[in-house]
């Protein structure tokens, strides 16, 4: 197979970076910084801080084509924006919200083969079985970014690859950031910090403090039950299924990632059940961006389900105000469960 | 009755019902004067303004009564079948058996505008968790809660794929607290593929024909659902002839709203307007009686069309509305500050169409579900609103924003700008809350400015 010269940028963890990348095309997915000057989307009331970072980085992006997901309205909505806005390819994947009828499966499938075509008419090239079975067994390139050093552990296909900072910011997690932390060294966790999960809907770059606060108030995060962690990650592929038919394993390993956006959402639970209960959690960080409904709606009902204390954190995305009220609000939480 | 059309309140109604009474006026059995709806808890009713005609009389009454026949359908051995997030398909499947009544429980988002937020339906979504973040359908929550607004359902059916998230959301919230929700998948609307077959829908977008066959399979799970709720087999015959009662309700309202926006006087007030195009979607518990309330209020409009009477001054700036208001108080306000509605999108237009009558029922449908406005993009919702502004001949275009809706976020900056660059005709956008008592000046003040511009352009 050839080097992948031209980049495709997505955000959406349905969006399965071994099939552009069995295309001959590099994945890149972006966890928005955001930028602020020449926007595609406007701060507008209601519109989500992170689908709007998205869509302005991917668009500021020296990208080859764009790839947004029907994941959330919002996101559906955004594609509009940037087919008005920019000359870039850019291609909308429908994600089912159902996953229990073979139909909803089908049509994932077929969404994948349509991005197939589109990854060809942009210059890739349309795999063999052989050949997108060498990628999901060796994934060089697709490097899964994440903002916390437990998810960063737990990924299913770590690369050896760095890819390289972009100057809008898409951040090659694996490397320092620009105030010189390296991400994913190890934190030295005291054993004796409380356990706790952090647990929400996709995060921006500025969010990995997040984690920084949490430790420095006396807290482990012992899982990254967000969109850029441990949750956001597909299954490891089924060696024989994947042998048998590739394509159909890499869509079963990515249409099964649990999220609240689902219909019904109970994957999400039965899989944070087994999760809370091998990490052993004490506690629950519940993240959610202001105006994102679809994991708002999740933080009462994660209240009454789990049994653990829940503190719940909303960001607009863009204040500084967000950091001091955040920190204050961990800290509270943390000196309640030592 | 011969008076000359006017907007009254609703103690002028009642004075007007007691002399009609009187005078042998001739009502549907859940008839009688407006006013009694106020005892009920609807307070917001006595500061609207009505049609002072019999037809809008009993359209209103037959509004404010569904949920007495709700329970009298339950009474009478009739299965409930709650159609949510379905602006028109479901409800035309469910009522093709004879032993089912299908009602649209997101239609609770006008509960805490009707009651002015007396009934407490959202603070009880507050409770749950789902606060003003979210649209005001929220109050749904509250309703199924108090199981006082609407019987629990048999069934609860809920489109999900390409719909708002609110509802989504909201929907999810409530098969939490345990009410069991069969979810059909409405995939995005997308522009086939050059090797793909495309199909022009009703209402004139297209679609891949995969698209369709999918759509077609999920309804096929709903009339499974359906048959097992009602004991009963929904054969394409029997669905055939249900498309023909839906249809009967779309005809009507088609040559309601052609007359209504077109005529040189306005013969129908908005409001009444809005409430009818709302009945079919879910014709308000009551197909049959659907049609024979448009029915009137045709010949109403005919009488005054033929004569040249009608509301309002005749030259009203010409507005095209967006989107349905969650405070029906908006809708006479714009007529205070001298528009005139002319043309609507209020998200369901396909509704408003033909079903096909030449395929095969469940195929028909199919289309009809793709071909909802806010299944595809912005930019598709938008064309249908501009080919609607030439169609109606408005002046002005008023997007009124859904607090806390999803959609709206971005949705009225695209329909916007391209109603600006293809109409050339001014764009104001708008915020409606379920209650709009303390903004109203504002609102005012913008709905004049609209007004005043349209007629300015005029010269």
């Amino acid at each position: 197979m050839r080097e992948p010269t031209r980049t495709i940028v997505y955000t959406c963890p349905y969006v399965p970076a071994e099939w552009i990348a069995a295309h001959c095309l590099q994945p890149r997915r972006l966890v928005p910084l955001p930028t602020e000057g020449q926007s595609v989307a406007l701060r507008l009331e209601g519109l989500c801080p992170y689908a709007r970072a998205f869509v302005n980085d991917a668009a500021a992006e020296n990208a080859d084509g764009i790839v947004v997901t029907t994941l959330c309205d919002q996101m559906r909505r955004v594609y509009d924006l940037l087919v008005r806005g920019t000359d870039k390819p850019a291609f909308l994947l429908n994600v089912p919200k159902t996953w229990q009828t073979v139909a909803a499966q089908r049509l994932y499938v077929d969404e994948l083969k349509r991005l197939g075509r589109f990854l060809v008419r942009l210059g890739g090239r349309s795999p063999t079985p052989a050949e997108l079975v060498k990628t999901m067994i060796e994934p060089a390139g697709c490097a899964v970014p994440t903002l916390s050093p437990i998810a960063w552990a737990s990924r299913p296909c770590r690369s050896t690859a760095v890819p390289a900072v972009s100057a809008t910011g898409i951040l090659p997690v694996d490397v320092p950031d620009a105030h010189g932390r390296d991400a994913h060294a190890t934190h030295g966790q005291d054993a004796r910090a409380t356990a706790v999960a952090v647990v929400g809907g996709p995060l921006m770059q500025r969010d990995r403090i997040l984690f920084d606060l949490i430790e420095q108030s006396g807290g482990r995060v012992v899982l990254d039950a967000t969109e850029t962690g441990l949750r956001g990650q597909r299954r490891p592929f089924d060696r024989m299924r994947l042998i048998e038919n590739p394509l159909l394993e890499l869509a079963d390993a990515y249409f099964s990632i649990p999220d609240a956006s689902r219909r019904p959402n109970s994957g999400l639970y039965e899989w944070l059940k087994d999760e809370l209960v091998k990490t052993n959690a004490r506690g629950i960080v519940f993240h959610h961006y202001v105006w994102c409904d679809a994991w708002r709606a999740e933080l009462s009902r994660l209240k009454e389900w789990v049994g653990l204390p829940v503190l719940g954190i909303d960001s607009d995305g863009h204040s500084e105000t967000n950091l001091a009220r955040s920190q204050n609000r961990i800290r509270a939480f943390l000196e309640m469960l030592h | 009755m011969t008076d000359a059309p006017a907007q009254i309140g609703l103690e002028q109604w009642d004075r007007r019902y007691d002399r009609m009474h009187a005078a042998g006026l001739i009502e549907p059995v859940y008839g009688g004067p407006l006013g009694r709806h106020v005892a009920d808890g609807d307070t917001r009713l006595l500061k609207l303004r009505y049609d002072n005609s019999p037809a809008a009389l009993r359209l209103w009454n037959f509004l404010l009564t569904e949920e007495d026949r709700l329970q009298a359908a339950r009474a009478g051995g009739k299965k409930l079948v709650g159609a949510m997030k379905d602006l028109g398909t479901v409800p035309v499947m469910a009522y093709s058996l004879d032993n089912v009544t299908a009602f649209y429980p997101d239609g609770a988002w006008w509960i805490p505008c009707v009651m002015e937020l007396n009934a407490g339906l959202l603070q009880i979504a507050d409770s749950l968790g789902i606060d003003e973040s979210f649209c005001p359908v929220r109050a749904m929550l509250g309703a199924f809660v108090t199981e006082a607004h609407f019987p629990i359902p048999d069934l609860l059916t809920c489109s999900v794929g390409a719909t708002c998230d609110d509802f989504s959301a909201i929907a999810q919230r409530l098969n939490g607290l345990g009410h069991p929700i069969l979810w059909w998948e409405i995939p995005h609307r997308r522009v086939p593929e050059p090797d793909e077959e495309a199909v022009t829908l009703p209402g004139g977008f297209s679609a891949p024909r995969s698209q369709i066959e999918f759509v077609q399979a999920e309804l096929n799970r709903v009339r499974t659902a359906l048959e097992e709720t009602a004991g009963r087999t929904l054969d394409d015959t029997t669905l055939a002839q249900g498309i023909a009662k839906a249809n009967r309700v779309r005809d009507l309202l088609e040559r309601l709203r052609r007359l209504a926006f077109t005529a040189p006087r306005c013969p129908m007030p908005a409001l009444e307007m809005l409430i009818a195009e709302m009945l079919a979607i879910h014709f308000c518990s009551d197909r049959d009686e659907t049609i024979r309330v448009l029915e009137e209020l045709l010949d109403e409009v005919n009488r005054r069309v033929a004569s040249g009477t009608g509301h309002l001054a005749p030259d009203a700036a010409r507005v095209f509305w967006v989107n349905p208001v969650a405070d029906l108080q908006v809708m006479n306000l714009l007529e205070e500050c001298g528009g005139r509605v002319c043309g609507t999108e209020y998200l369901f237009a396909h509704a408003l169409d033909a079903i096909p009558t030449t395929l095969p029922p469940m195929e028909a449908l199919a289309q009809m579900a793709l071909a909802d406005p806010m299944v595809g993009s912005a930019i598709d919702r938008a064309a249908r609103i501009v080919a609607d502004i030439r169609r109606f001949g408005a002046e002005g275009v008023l997007i009124s924003r859904i607090p806390g809706a999803s959609h709206c976020a971005l949705e009225g900056e695209i329909i916007g700008q391209i109603v600006r660059e293809q109409c050339d005709v001014s764009v104001l956008e708008i915020e409606v809350p379920s209650i709009t008592d303390a903004t109203q000046a504002t609102l005012c003040t913008r709905l004049e400015a609209l007004v005043e511009t349209v007629k300015d352009r005029r010269q």
